[in-house]
């Protein structure tokens, strides 16, 4: 039945965006010309599938130029193409703490509003100058349904309670979201985190650091330990859980708390054929494409016109939905590009202290 | 130093999967005794030594030293010095440590390991070598390392696998008796293999030849020489011309191109009319003018002759067509032939004798 | 060698041949020098050109500065040492047993050492988080048969890093250790057993010098791979064990500090050739160059 209804929803998304790409198109004889392909550097695997299914594949259908996607996510990659001139992608994702500091580092090309059309996105997409970002994906609590019948954790003060909810636990081996995460746990407000009291924010993880039994590093790490309840209790990236949640697995996530992050997507400083690129782009801003993207992955889209197309079920799921979005903080880029090594630095020291 | 045990082994039998390596093995060599083992590559021979050793089990059978059943025992129990074809000497230790290592072994102390080994290379000529190592020495002095590190800890018995195989002839003449020298003076029970029979009749006090596992016959080795128990043993040991024919009354043999040969030599008793074969060594048959009283008289033609410096070597065939072997000593009367000369030969019926009736 | 202006002509055209033959050597082998000097030598003097790019020794007085990386630098050491010595512990008797069996066996004995090389680290390294989970294979049967009531902590653990590092490394130490021991003539050992030594004799004094570069090449092989893991670390220490090869990753990915990152390599690189060197200086001065039969 869900099949049917997104083959359906497939179909119709397809000929309004043929319809968009259409009108946003000026006059063939004013266009630059066509290359043979576009290189997109992404993170790979099943969400560059549908990224594919939900964009791409119907630019190549328009435009006669291909798509070809390599991964992983390289920021170093990223600096080193520019720097050198030999740039190889003409769009590249980049990791969503990253936005502000590739800004500021001029690795980035300003987005063409003019061909991009943002007017619609959510204030903190729109924001971005040199960033785009066609969706949003939260840091949450996830937990095993079976392990707290009486309902699990409902913010991070009950992630850190292991009398209430016990269990092995896990977070990220990495200091971002963690900080942030432990002052809300320690009662900062959610509006009065940042910029973050690091002393604070150590002192409450030492608390729950004896009950965290993996501190994860990949991404698929979370989902997995969970499943083979290896642990009980986790953060992770919300679009992780959703297809295992809808899958009927036991497992359940909870907004409160949740640190938003853009999907980030940048046109590399200097790199070939940008306005190819802002035209692939556009087409990632349309909110209907952007809709059956949300629910193939769980991210939402972050142009406001895009929820109307989401269906109801799968709404509870996705972190820009109303209610959603208003139990979670957007994380501060700002700061962490500030502060990011020295927080490296001190949660590596962190670590070795404990070991 | 000590006299050697005797060694027994009785009934032994090995199986490797199929193939019988020994089967039914009995033997006893006394002690002080030199007793060789021989035969072709595969005849079960090192198979039966490595059995003594105690580096095989047998699968019936025991083997004891000195009344002792060591059967069962480890060869580090076992106390028995070993020179290795390849002589096995330890490439990273110097000459003094290869021929410690028996004595370190058994916690010997320092003092005494420094003079035995001192004494037993000094009975190998090997003064001096001390602080070589074995890549550094001959061959010939590997093989005396090898040879004093045997028997540097007064082993009760000695076993010799095929030590001087790698040698030269010259050398290898050389150590056979410098090996027998040693071990008649420290009365060593010895068990040497070998494929050599000249080897073996050079070294040996018995000799026990060996074939399919199977031990064919024990003796001293002029029994061995002359008076072989069978065909087989007579071809191993020695040059030989065997020859097949029926027995006649008045005992002569009559071979089957016709030619009656008088046969009086010891062996075994055959009745006429049986099938037999006669062994002839060929240093018996001579030119048959310088055989005076020769019973058996052979005319033929020399298809091939051989100077061997000590004799001439002579292929002859009989009008009969049966091939002989005849070896002639060289003296200043004897007559040389050439190939396609005719040649009468002619031999005692006392150096004629039956090694096999059917 | 006798002394004589005959031997001496002969020995000047032996050494005339000798440096033919040398240089026809060297020229068989410049391709691959020329392959290891770019590919391997031209990025490492960029790598050093980086630490100190500017003329600043700032990035190395970094990594000394505080305890944080030193630590990590000895940390680091301490798991490849002992990922080392319990390879060794485990390879040389399977190594042993593979030199000295019937070769049926051996067919099966390196199917079964190799079998793990020719799978992905990731594989294995998700293989042992099946068997050492929480609710693992191990844990699942300990419980199941009442050894234990609740399940242990297998992974996780600095036990799990080494384990999964060992079975990563343990080929590494096995062939090298496989082609010495095969070289040694079986004979010696019964030699040995012959004249009195015990196994454990026999294998302290014959095998283990004769062995002792195959050891030591093995040692120096898996102890400087393993300096250099990352992934394997992280994904069974759970995070709680930290080697220096993720802390460069994380500067150079994370942070784009080049220079910084190409200081700890420069550092990691000079450590790893002195433990080489000493390493090899020791068994040179103990091993004869040749271990050969002598005959």
């Amino acid at each position: 039945m869900e099949m049917n209804k997104g083959t359906r929803i497939g179909r119709r998304a397809l000929l309004a965006g043929a319809a968009v790409a259409l009108a946003a198109m000026p006059a063939a004889a004013q266009e630059p010309p066509k290359p043979r392909q576009i290189v997109i550097n992404a993170s790979g695997g099943a969400q560059a599938a549908s990224l594919r299914k939900s964009y791409w594949a119907d630019f190549e259908k328009q435009t006669g130029i291909k798509v070809v996607d390599t991964s992983p996510v390289d920021f170093g990659k990223l600096r080193a193409m520019v720097e050198s001139g030999n740039i190889a992608w003409n769009i590249t994702e980049i990791g969503g703490q990253d936005g502000y500091r590739v800004t500021q580092m001029g690795l980035a090309e300003k987005i063409d509003d003019s061909i991009v059309d943002r007017s619609k996105f959510v204030p903190a997409a729109k924001a971005m100058t040199h960033v785009f970002s066609p969706s949003s994906y939260s840091t949450v609590i996830a937990y095993r349904t079976d392990a707290f019948p009486k309902g699990g954790p409902k913010n991070w003060a009950d992630f850190w309670d292991v009398k209430k909810f016990p269990g092995p636990r896990s977070l990220r081996n990495h200091p971002v979201d963690n900080l942030e995460a432990a002052l809300m746990a320690d009662g900062v407000a959610k509006d009065k985190l940042y910029p973050l009291d690091v002393d604070r924010a150590f002192k409450k993880l030492d608390e729950i650091y004896p009950h965290i039994s993996v501190w994860w590093t990949t991404g698929q790490q979370p989902a997995q330990m969970l499943i083979d309840k290896e642990v009980v209790l986790a953060t992770g990236w919300n679009g992780r859980f959703y297809g295992l949640i809808l899958d009927k697995a036991p497992l359940a996530i909870e907004w409160e708390g949740g640190i938003l992050k853009s999907g980030s997507w940048i046109v590399p400083k200097g790199a070939k054929d940008q306005y190819w690129s802002f035209k692939l782009l556009a087409m990632m801003a349309d909110p209907e494409r952007q809709a059956i993207n949300a629910m193939r992955l769980g991210y939402s889209g972050t142009n406001t016109l895009s929820e109307q197309y989401v269906t109801a079920d799968k709404k509870p799921y996705l972190p820009l939905e109303p209610t959603n979005l208003s139990k979670q903080i957007w994380l501060d880029q700002e700061w962490w590009t500030k502060n990011g090594q020295a927080m490296a630095e001190r949660w590596n020291k962190w670590m070795l202290g404990k070991q | 130093m000590d006299k050697g045990a005797d060694l027994t082994v009785a009934g032994i039998h090995k199986r490797y999967g199929q193939v019988r390596a020994l089967s039914d093995v009995s033997l006893t060599v006394s002690a002080g005794e030199f007793l060789t083992i021989l035969g072709p590559s595969g005849s079960g021979k090192t198979t039966l030594l490595k059995v003594v050793a105690g580096f095989e089990t047998p699968d019936e059978g025991d083997v004891r030293v000195g009344g002792r059943d060591v059967t069962d025992l480890d060869p580090a129990q076992r106390n028995m010095g070993m020179v290795f074809q390849n002589y096995a000497l330890f490439p990273h230790l110097t000459v003094e440590r290869n021929v410690a290592f028996p004595l370190e072994m058994r916690g010997t102390p320092k003092a005494e390991i420094r003079t035995r080994v001192a004494e037993a290379l000094a009975m190998v000529e090997l003064t001096g070598f001390e602080q070589r190592l074995p890549r550094q020495l001959s061959g010939g002095q590997q093989q005396r390392v090898a040879l004093a590190r045997a028997i540097v800890f007064r082993p009760t018995l000695l076993l010799l696998d095929e030590p001087f195989g790698a040698l030269d002839r010259k050398l290898r003449e050389a150590m056979q008796l410098e090996v027998r020298r040693l071990q008649q003076r420290l009365g060593l029970t010895t068990l040497f293999i070998t494929h050599d029979q000249e080897e073996a009749l050079v070294m040996s006090d018995r000799i026990a030849v060996m074939d399919s596992g199977r031990l064919e016959q024990v003796g001293r080795p002029r029994d061995i020489y002359d008076a072989p128990a069978s065909p087989l043993v007579a071809d191993f040991v020695g040059e030989s011309n065997i020859l097949s024919g029926t027995m006649e009354a008045g005992g002569s043999v009559r071979l089957a191109d016709g030619t009656a040969i008088r046969v009086t030599g010891e062996g075994p008793a055959a009745a006429p009319g049986a099938k037999v074969r006669i062994l002839l060594r060929p240093e018996r048959l001579g030119d048959a003018g310088d055989q005076p009283g020769a019973e058996n008289q052979i005319a033929g033609t020399v298809v091939e002759a051989i100077y061997l410096g000590l004799s001439d070597k002579y292929r002859v065939r009989t009008a009969g067509g049966v091939e002989l072997l005849a070896r002639i000593g060289a003296s200043r009367t004897a007559r040389q032939y050439r190939a396609g000369e005719p040649i009468t030969v002619g031999f005692h019926a006392a150096d004629a004798r039956i090694i096999e009736v059917r | 060698m006798t002394a004589g202006t005959a031997s001496a002509g002969r020995s000047l055209r032996v050494a005339a041949t000798e440096r033919r033959a040398a240089f026809g050597a060297f020229l068989l082998t410049a391709p691959g020098l020329v392959f290891l000097g770019l590919l391997f030598a031209m990025p490492l003097i960029q790598l050093f050109a980086l630490s100190v790019e500017g003329g600043t020794t700032e990035w190395y007085a970094k990594v000394f500065a505080d305890g944080l990386y030193t630590t990590i630098f000895i940390r680091t050491f301490e798991i490849a040492l002992f990922v080392t010595v319990t390879a060794l512990l485990i390879g040389y008797p399977v190594a042993f047993f593979l030199a000295t069996t019937t070769p049926t066996w051996r067919a099966i004995g390196f199917a079964l050492v190799m079998l793990p090389f020719w799978t992905s680290v990731l594989v294995r390294t998700y293989a042992w988080m099946i068997i050492l989970g929480r609710n693992g294979i191990v844990n699942r049967f300990l419980i199941d048969y009442g050894f234990i009531e609740r399940p242990m902590t297998l992974l996780n653990t600095r036990f799990a890093v080494v384990l999964g590092m060992v079975h990563v490394m343990l080929p590494f130490m096995i062939l090298p250790l496989y082609s010495a021991i095969v070289r040694v003539d079986p004979d010696l050992a019964r030699a040995a057993r012959g004249m009195g030594a015990s196994r454990f004799q026999i294998f302290r004094r014959i095998y283990l010098p004769l062995t002792l570069h195959g050891i030591v090449a093995g040692v120096t092989l898996v102890f400087v791979v393993s300096l250099g893991f990352y992934i394997t670390p992280a994904l069974l220490g759970g995070g709680k064990v930290t080697m220096i090869a993720m802390v460069i990753e994380q500067q150079v990915r994370e942070f784009l500090a080049w220079n910084f990152a190409g200081a700890l390599s420069v550092v990691l690189l000079a450590i790893t050739l002195v433990v080489f060197w000493l390493l090899n200086h020791w068994v040179a001065r103990r091993v004869p160059p040749a271990t050969g039969q002598g005959r």
